[in-house]
């Protein structure tokens, strides 16, 4: 008998590809238009009929392609974007596969002209439903068009599955208006043939060279002029990434969290994180309804981003996603507060050192003592002050948060009666390391007068490492103390996440958060860490679902204790941007003094920084 | 216009006006308080469009008319002024400005047109009664302290209103939980609340309403609809809009067959749980409570600051248990206490527990244990 297996095809091989590359029309724009990017364009033009399913053409005024290059282009897996030893952790282009045009080709009519600046005539070459045919002379412009006529043709399943061409259209608009909002320096179009539906002319000299200002064009352009005036500017880095673009004034709101945007190195990506984190940095500013607009552009070292994980290149996994999180909370916070990044993320020494007077560089740079410090030797060279981390949590001795925080910050908030804890009667700056709360600045920072110094602490940093170092000790200790809910909370989550979670239900109730299963796709919260006292159980279970499914199965919980607690203290009842009164401030610098390893956030930053009084002389030429 | 007026009763109603009016505001005219002459009167209005406030002032009025200036530049100003000065109020030529004068002080603060200042939200109102300051007092000061302040659940963020009946009487009752505790206070009904709408009253406007009332010893006149709730005082009215949630459906979550029943004098109780607590710096301070015949054990204890017992006589007769609470939220419940036992009617260590003032049956509170 004869085998029963036997390769397909290359053009059933090329149709399967299709499948998962070309979903709709709006796919195939998306392949095009990336590789008219890729291709150096200048200027887009797209035109539709019918949505797409009639004809797209894109024309562009890229490198374009020669004779050869052209027969090669619509072959699988060729592609210029790859040398021979690249590997996949070095992507800087949008394509890399070289499986666009096959596919394409494998099931609609696709023709090609193209013709590179400088030859003295173009090409054309023509694709039907996987038959190739052969590279003709024809005349054409610098630059590429390519035709795609009636996709889907060739697999009739997949043509009954698109919806009405108005909707198939708005698709591939939102796909342009995507990459539009990635590549200021492009100027794109969209027609039907009759109407432009999108314009974005290209940004000139002068705006080019302050690519804030031009990509604020840009989303002007794309999201409306009002989006433009109303958006703050983000631009924040760390540890080699850099996370800048725009985020709406918390007064230009809307009802669906469709206007987020994420780009990673250029790519419009959409990740879960990327919501989720929004949520995070305005939860102070915007009612639970409402949701900012925002456009960030992440860049980061292409190995520390995997883009090969999704069919159509619209997802990405980072390698560090905390990272990310965390670079997007506070990127968005502090464009919101209106404080300079530059400050937070410029090294606390580095800034002493250009602070010195002129004609001061004789003397020896002032030393900083970083977290930890009156422990043991500083920690070294980890001296960035560091950005406010978003998740602010409540010192202790606070379940009562301001709910409304203007009105509390004002009267001493008469509406919540419980026995605070008295502070102390103030201690003797003398006798504590971290000293006396003098201020808060930029409700981020405490400042505190020690007797021979200043201290600056980040409040977040510090309240999340001691919800982390209390949940150890608890741990230790014979377990987390958990509370009871009245109200048991059902949370809605998908079947596969609220599935993942209950298989760590084990786990996480040794950490303090019990939930039972509620039909498929939901759970039900009875009970929740103690410490961390009235939270968000919803917004917590579904942080926790996100970052488990990222983790995968095989990592136990308490590995990624410093992750859990970060997510824990961020649905804690204080948020970013939390005012402080000065018993507060104490208190929270008399419980750093008393936990271990307070000096570090989880993430290995300073939680505070130390400047001696000695320093401080030396700024000013005294010493 | 121009007027003159008593710095005290000019501060006592710029004290109600500048609490609702919010510190921070994007949209300037809220942040000013509109101030209108006429009649023998000064009325003052401020708003953060979810609070209104109004009042009136009787007031020498030479000139009438109306304005708009920043509502805690004000209030700072008179504020400062020496007790019992004459204030005058007047606005200068063009109408720009507010020009204060008191002794030999004189300021002139920036106005805003008065026809900017949103107008009052014209009431319609289905339901109105009145009912005393005193029961409207208590009803706030023994459920305010169980107001969640997580915003997610923003239907917990105010207190509960609604008509119901109690073993047959017609009662007003108000109820407020964050999901770990619960407290329950009626009234009889007042008349004309029959058949009001359940309605949920936010906690601003709990705090600001908490203030007038100890203003006033007269009853207090309250008209709502299903969005909005009206208290008129003797020369103040303020208004402010409802959460538009559902509450949830409390009653269940009350229980009704817990049997194990313990007594004890409240101030001990307090007492003891504060002291025990004391050796913890948890936040949560939970404190255990083994429960046995005649007597309570309360314990706590801290992985680095060591422990505490303490043990105090209660009358209990059914069998023993060991239940843990935040002893911050059982000090909550034990300070509304007025009389002297309280009553913890248990049932086991997980399921929550009922609290009463054994010398009050207006009100119940619902606590649910910590689990160490
Ligand atoms: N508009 C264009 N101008 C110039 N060259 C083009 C253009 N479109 C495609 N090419 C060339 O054709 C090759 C194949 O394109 P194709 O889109 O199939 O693959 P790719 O872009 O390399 O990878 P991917 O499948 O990830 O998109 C590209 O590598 C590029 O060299
Ligand atoms: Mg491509």
């Amino acid at each position: 008998m004869t085998g029963t297996i036997r390769p397909l095809p290359e053009t059933l091989v090329n149709r399967i590809a299709a499948g998962e590359v070309v979903e709709r029309p709006a796919s195939a724009v998306k392949e095009l238009v990336e590789n008219a990017i890729d291709a150096g364009a200048s200027r887009v033009d797209v035109t539709l009929s019918h949505g797409g399913k009639a004809l797209i053409a894109v024309v562009d005024d890229g490198r374009g392609m020669g004779p050869d290059d052209l027969a090669l282009a619509v072959e699988r897996h060729c592609t210029s974007k790859l040398a021979d030893d690249a590997d996949l952790t070095d992507i800087r282009t949008l394509g890399f596969r070289g499986e666009a045009l096959p596919s394409i080709g494998s099931v609609a009519r696709l023709a090609i002209t193209s013709r590179p600046p400088g030859a003295d005539q173009a090409w054309r070459i023509a694709v039907e439903a996987g038959r190739v045919g052969a590279v003709e002379p024809a005349a054409h412009p610098p630059g590429t068009r390519v035709e795609v006529r009636d996709l889907f043709h060739a697999t009739p399943a997949r043509l009954k599955f698109l919806k009405a061409d108005r909707t198939e259209q708005n698709h591939a608009a939102d796909t342009i208006k995507r990459l539009a909002m990635a590549h200021p320096e492009v100027a794109f179009s969209l027609s039907d043939g009759t109407r432009t539906l999108l314009k974005a002319p290209a940004l000139t000299g002068g705006l080019l060279d302050d690519p804030h200002a031009a990509r604020r064009e840009r989303l002007g352009a794309v999201l409306g002029r009002e989006f433009a005036t109303n958006c703050v500017t983000v631009d924040v880095d760390r540890e080699g990434a850099r996370l800048t673009g725009h985020a709406g004034l918390p007064t230009f709101h809307k009802a669906t969290a469709q206007d987020q945007f994420l780009f990673v190195n250029g790519r419009p990506v959409r990740d879960r994180l990327l919501h989720g984190a929004i949520r995070g940095a305005y939860q102070d500013f915007l009612a639970r309804d409402r949701h900012p607009v925002v456009a960030l552009y992440l860049d980061l070292d292409p190995a520390a981003v995997d883009v090969n994980v999704h069919p159509a290149k619209t997802e990405v996994r980072f390698r560090d996603a905390a990272l990310v999180r965390g670079l997007i909370v506070s990127g968005i916070r502090h464009a919101l507060a209106g404080a300079g990044h530059r400050a937070s993320t410029t090294v606390a020494a580095g800034l002493l050192g250009r602070a010195r007077p002129e004609g001061a560089e004789d003397h020896p740079a002032p030393r900083l003592a970083l977290g930890g410090s009156w422990r043991g030797p500083a920690r070294p060279s980890s001296g960035a002050l560091e950005t406010a981390r978003a998740w602010q949590a409540p010192p202790a001795g606070d379940t009562n948060g301001p709910g409304f925080a203007e009105a509390s910050a004002r009267v001493p908030d008469a509406a919540t009666p419980s026995p605070e804890p008295q502070p102390e009667p103030d201690p003797d700056p003398a006798d504590t390391p971290l000293g006396r709360a003098r201020a808060q600045v930029h409700t981020t920072y405490i400042l505190a007068e020690t007797t021979d110094g200043l201290v600056i602490v980040d409040q977040h940093a510090a309240h999340e490492r001691l919800v982390y170092e209390r949940m150890k000790a608890a741990l230790a200790d014979g377990g987390i103390a958990r509370q009871g809910l009245l109200l048991p909370e059902v949370v809605e989550l998908d079947e596969a996440a609220a599935a993942r979670l209950l298989t760590r239900a084990d786990e996480l109730a040794t950490l303090g958060l019990v939930i039972e299963g509620f039909g498929p796709g939901a759970v039900v919260v009875r009970e929740v860490p103690a410490l961390l006292g009235q939270v968000d159980a919803a917004g917590l279970v579904r942080d926790l679902a996100d970052e488990l499914a990222e983790w995968g199965q095989t990592l136990a919980l308490k590995d990624r204790m410093a992750d859990v607690c970060g997510t824990m203290a961020c649905h804690g009842s204080v948020r970013a941007g939390r005012r402080l009164n000065e018993a507060e401030m104490n208190a929270l610098l008399r419980q750093m003094e008393a936990t271990p390893h307070s000096g570090q956030c989880n993430h290995g930053r300073p939680t505070y920084v130390e400047l001696r009084l000695a320093d401080i002389e030396r700024l000013f030429g005294r010493r | 216009m121009q007027l003159t007026i008593e710095r005290s009763a000019l501060l006592k109603s710029l004290g109600h006006i500048q609490s609702v009016v919010e510190r921070r505001n994007t949209i300037p005219i809220l942040s000013n308080v509109k101030l209108d002459a006429r009649d023998g009167a000064l009325g003052l209005n401020a708003t953060d469009m979810d609070l209104e406030i109004a009042e009136s002032v009787g007031s020498d009025i030479a000139k009438a008319g109306a304005s708009t200036a920043p509502a805690h530049t004000l209030y700072d100003i008179v504020r400062k002024l020496p007790d019992g000065a004459q204030v005058e109020l007047s606005l200068d030529g063009e109408g720009n400005h507010l020009v204060l004068r008191s002794g030999r002080s004189r300021f002139n603060l920036a106005c805003l047109p008065v026809d900017e200042f949103p107008a009052m939200s014209a009431g319609s109102y289905t339901h109105s009664f009145s009912v005393s300051a005193a029961d409207l007092r208590g009803m706030i000061d023994r459920t305010r302290f169980a107001i969640s302040t997580e915003e997610t659940r923003y239907y917990l963020n105010g207190i509960h209103l609604h008509a119901t009946t109690s073993d047959g009487v017609p009662v007003l009752r108000a109820v407020a939980t964050d999901g770990h505790r619960l407290a329950r206070v009626e009234v009889p009904l007042p008349d004309g609340a029959a058949g009001m709408p359940g309605i949920i009253v936010p906690r601003k406007t709990v705090a600001e309403l908490r203030k007038l009332i100890d203003e006033t010893g007269m009853d207090v006149s309250v008209s709502l609809s299903d969005s909005k709730i009206r208290f008129a005082f003797d020369d103040c009215v303020m208004v402010s809009k409802l959460i538009d949630g559902t509450f949830p459906d409390y009653e269940r979550v009350i229980p009704t067959d817990n049997d194990k029943v313990l007594e004890i004098d409240a101030a001990t109780l307090g007492k003891a749980v504060d002291r025990v607590s004391a050796i913890s710096a948890e936040k949560s301070r939970a404190v255990k409570m083994a429960v046995e015949k005649g007597q309570v054990t309360l314990s706590a204890n801290s992985p680095d600051a060591g422990s505490a017992v303490e043990e105090i006589e209660a009358s209990y007769d059914a069998s023993p248990i060991e239940i843990g609470f935040n002893s911050r939220y059982l000090l909550d419940i034990l300070g509304q206490v007025e009389g002297d036992a309280v009553r913890l009617v248990m049932a086991d260590a997980s399921a929550p527990t009922v609290i009463r003032d054994v010398a009050d049956g207006s009100a119940i509170y619902v606590l649910m244990p910590m689990r160490v």
